[in-house]
């Protein structure tokens, strides 16, 4: 008896997964090569985030919570430039803290190379506190008494002696935290950080859906969503940064997983009502 | 009464380095003696520790403030988040140990694929070492070496950064395989799941905006007012869910932790 | 391209060459199973964990113990860290127990903390909740038409997914409709959820790429 050979519908959904690794990286290869830069419509995360920023009088003092490592680099990397950059051109000054011990040396060599753009010098305009165990009891340190429980900073200074932080004795000075990070780390701001201290969020997307309810609730005044949140962030300051080279990307890679998802179900499909016509 | 006068002379560091030994002596010493304690009577330290820790925590928070945003046990908060973070960066290191522990006898008792476990402990010696070296550096404790400098870019910049990025990356290709071949939409739920996916994937990014001009308000709208309420169901259950919880630690009701 | 500046003949362009070779070795999983990726994976392990004593070391032991006792004289810190290490009795069969004085600590505190963020997370979203405006009245002067209805698509959709989620009675007739719709806005959640994911997971390997490209191969992106 002669048996027939495997259909187009089977031979699809026995597909070599390497193909299909293949095709996606082929896919992002050539989406980042293209030279067309699609405008994003700002999403009302974004634009909240933004116009909260550009409240700041020079000399407000932010709070810059930055708890990623490289495995998210793509996603927080464009948001942290992002912001200090938008810091930066409201002469707002800044102070680093990180819960993840990979960010302290990410963050603190970030801020090094970004802030010379601006003017900006270490002691005066920004510091790094360095890196914390425990993020909860930091906050309820800080907002007790600041120097005291940072202590030093990353370059060994005691924090009552930087010239930014003259005067300044608890969290409840700071104007804003920025919490850039792919971990649950929000929820400690919110609930441990002054009430009146605005709170702002950069998460990776894995962690954005999440945090709607914090928006709508006001418990955080604005979101950056990953890479590309970022996207639109420096689209709204009129830059060309990570974000922005990554979008296109973005888009397609989205494009070819939906249009896979569909075949996926359309060879499964066909190939039952195959089977089933032949009984 | 918890200082001692000039630390800084060398009879001042004799003092404290016989008190830091003294210390070591007699928490090491009361181990055994611990240990000659009956079942209930070291279950009974364990549920005095947990409580009045958290007790402490709790009252901090429920007693009323003053004008200065404080009250008696305010003050004590920076001593106690000192400790915890030591406390807690000794817990961390616990993992480091268990990891280097099982490396250093699958190497001493040549077990199979030692020589992976090589590897893992030369990188683990080197980048500590750089590592520490490092950091002290940052704060003027050693001197900063061009070795020192560029090593650790090397190790750190070229080399962990790298690897962590491409291994976190490796998800992609998996994601983007399952979707094809787990993503099957054969009830009115996996429909709902997918169609909401597919708005949020493309309404959120440029080109959603391109399609239409439509799209991107769409997918706000449902991230807004269709998601939020979930997720916020979901939080008021976390909540509910981790105050019983918290009450049980405390009291240590939930045993297998304490 | 300028091969004299592609090739690593350079400290930099060795660095960004090991980089590259880095990111190869991992990604060969793809292809395989194999020794170049376990050599690479179990680099990764060992240099991650290495790491970590850097900060650990300095920024939490030198700065919160160290300092404080030989610099500042404060003696009684000196009992903080054998404690401490006691949790490393947890690998004795004979002692193991004595860990769980620490741990009974550390989960003591946690406890102990969670009240406040119960006040300060969950309460604030429930007041949030119970002050949405549900009609337009002279007491809502903000509120307008489409404002209320989606305040009522909210309340519906909360109580839906707590109906869903809540197990405390059987589910039949009005309940088990309402679960079952509180299911289905459970996978609009979700959908935003997976959306987002793929987004997030795709953004990592493009950064990867992206670093292929630029830094390696020097293509202007």
């Amino acid at each position: 008896m002669q048996t027939r050979g495997p259909s187009i519908w089977e031979r699809m959904l026995s597909i070599d997964r390497r193909i299909l690794y293949l095709l996606l990286f082929a896919n992002i290869v050539l989406f980042l090569l293209l030279p067309i830069r699609m405008r994003a419509a700002v999403s009302p995360p974004v634009q909240k985030f933004y116009d909260e920023i550009e409240k700041l009088q020079p000399g407000d003092l932010v709070m810059i919570s930055s708890n990623w490592s490289a495995s998210t680099l793509a996603e927080n990397q464009p948001q942290l430039e992002a912001v200090i950059r938008h810091l930066m051109r409201k002469k707002a000054k800044f102070t680093l803290i990180s819960v993840e011990a990979q960010s302290r040396d990410i963050s603190y060599r970030l801020a090094s190379r970004l802030t010379p753009e601006g003017g900006y010098e270490y002691g005066r305009d920004w510091a790094h506190f360095g890196f914390v165990t425990n993020l909860i009891v930091s906050i309820k340190g800080m907002v007790n008494n600041l120097p005291d429980t940072i202590k030093k900073d990353v370059r060994g200074t005691p924090v009552s002696e930087l010239p930014l932080l003259k005067g300044i004795t608890s969290l409840r000075q700071y104007k804003m935290i920025i919490d850039v990070t792919p971990s649950a780390t929000v929820p400690f701001w919110i609930s441990y950080a002054p009430k009146e201290t605005k709170i702002l969020y950069c998460p990776t997307s894995v962690m954005a859906a999440e945090a709607y309810t914090f928006l709508d609730s006001g418990q955080i005044k604005g979101m950056i969503t990953g890479a590309k949140g970022a996207q639109e962030y420096e689209q709204l300051l009129g830059i060309v940064g990570l974000g922005t080279r990554f979008v296109n990307a973005i888009s397609f890679s989205h494009v070819l997983i939906i249009l896979f998802i569909f075949l996926g179900n359309l060879a499964l499909f066909m190939n039952r009502r195959q089977m089933r016509q032949e009984g | 009464m918890w200082q001692i006068q000039n630390p800084n002379t060398p009879t001042g560091q004799l003092i404290l380095w016989m008190i830091v030994l003294g210390a070591f002596i007699m928490i090491m010493g009361l181990v055994p003696l611990l240990h000659a304690l009956p079942p209930r009577g070291r279950r009974a330290i364990i549920v005095i520790i947990t409580f009045i820790t958290g007790l402490f925590f709790a009252t901090e928070f429920f007693l009323p403030i003053n004008k200065e945003q404080k009250n008696f046990l305010t003050d004590a908060i920076q001593p106690a988040q000192q400790a915890v973070q030591v406390i807690t960066a000794l817990a961390l290191g616990l993992g480091t140990y268990g990891l280097v522990r099982l490396h250093l006898r699958n190497v001493v008792q040549r077990r199979t694929q030692w020589g992976y476990s090589l590897v893992l402990l030369i990188s683990f010696v080197v980048m500590a070492t750089f590592s520490i070296a490092n950091t002290l550096s940052e704060q003027g404790l050693v001197e900063k070496t061009p070795l020192l400098e560029q090593g650790f870019k090397l190790l750190f910049d070229y080399t962990l950064v790298q690897l962590d990025a491409a291994m976190f990356s490796l998800i992609a290709f998996y994601i983007f395989s399952a979707a094809y071949r787990a993503f099957r939409i054969r009830s009115v739920e996996a429909g709902i799941l997918m169609f909401t996916a597919i708005v949020v994937m493309i309404g959120v990014v440029p080109l959603g905006a391109t399609i239409s001009p439509y799209l991107p308000g769409v997918a706000n709208w449902i991230l807004t007012s269709l998601n939020a309420p979930v997720q916020r169901a979901i939080e008021f259950g976390v909540g509910i869910g981790g105050l019983a919880m918290a009450i049980r630690l405390w009291l240590s009701l939930e045993r297998g932790v304490t | 391209m300028d091969l004299q500046q592609f090739l690593p003949l350079s400290l930099d362009r060795i660095n960004v060459w090991i980089g590259v070779l880095c990111t190869l070795a991992i990604y060969s999983l793809l292809y395989r199973e194999n020794p170049l990726y376990r050599f690479f994976e179990h680099m990764y392990i060992g240099l991650a964990a290495g790491y970590s004593l850097g900060p650990l070391g300095v920024d939490i032991l030198y700065r919160y113990w160290i300092t404080p006792i030989w610099v500042q004289g404060q003696w009684a810190w000196a009992f903080l860290v054998p404690f401490g290490m006691y949790l490393y009795f947890i690998y004795s069969e004979r002692y193991g127990w004595v860990s769980r004085l620490v741990i009974g600590a550390l989960v003591g505190t946690s406890a102990g903390l969670f009240f406040q963020e119960f006040a300060s997370r969950y309460v604030v979203q429930l007041h949030s909740t119970l002050s949405r405006p549900l009609w337009m009245s002279s007491a809502n002067p903000e509120a307008d038409l489409f404002g209320v209805i989606t305040n009522w698509v909210f309340i519906i959709i909360l109580v839906s997914v707590l109906v869903y989620f809540t197990f405390s009675y059987p589910q039949k007739g009005v309940v088990k409709n309402v679960a079952t719709a509180g299911r289905w806005f459970l996978m609009i959640g979700l959908g935003a959820i997976f959306g987002n994911t793929v987004m997030a997971r795709m953004a990592l390997l493009i950064g990867r790429i992206y670093y292929l490209l630029s830094d390696w191969l020097m293509i202007r992106i």
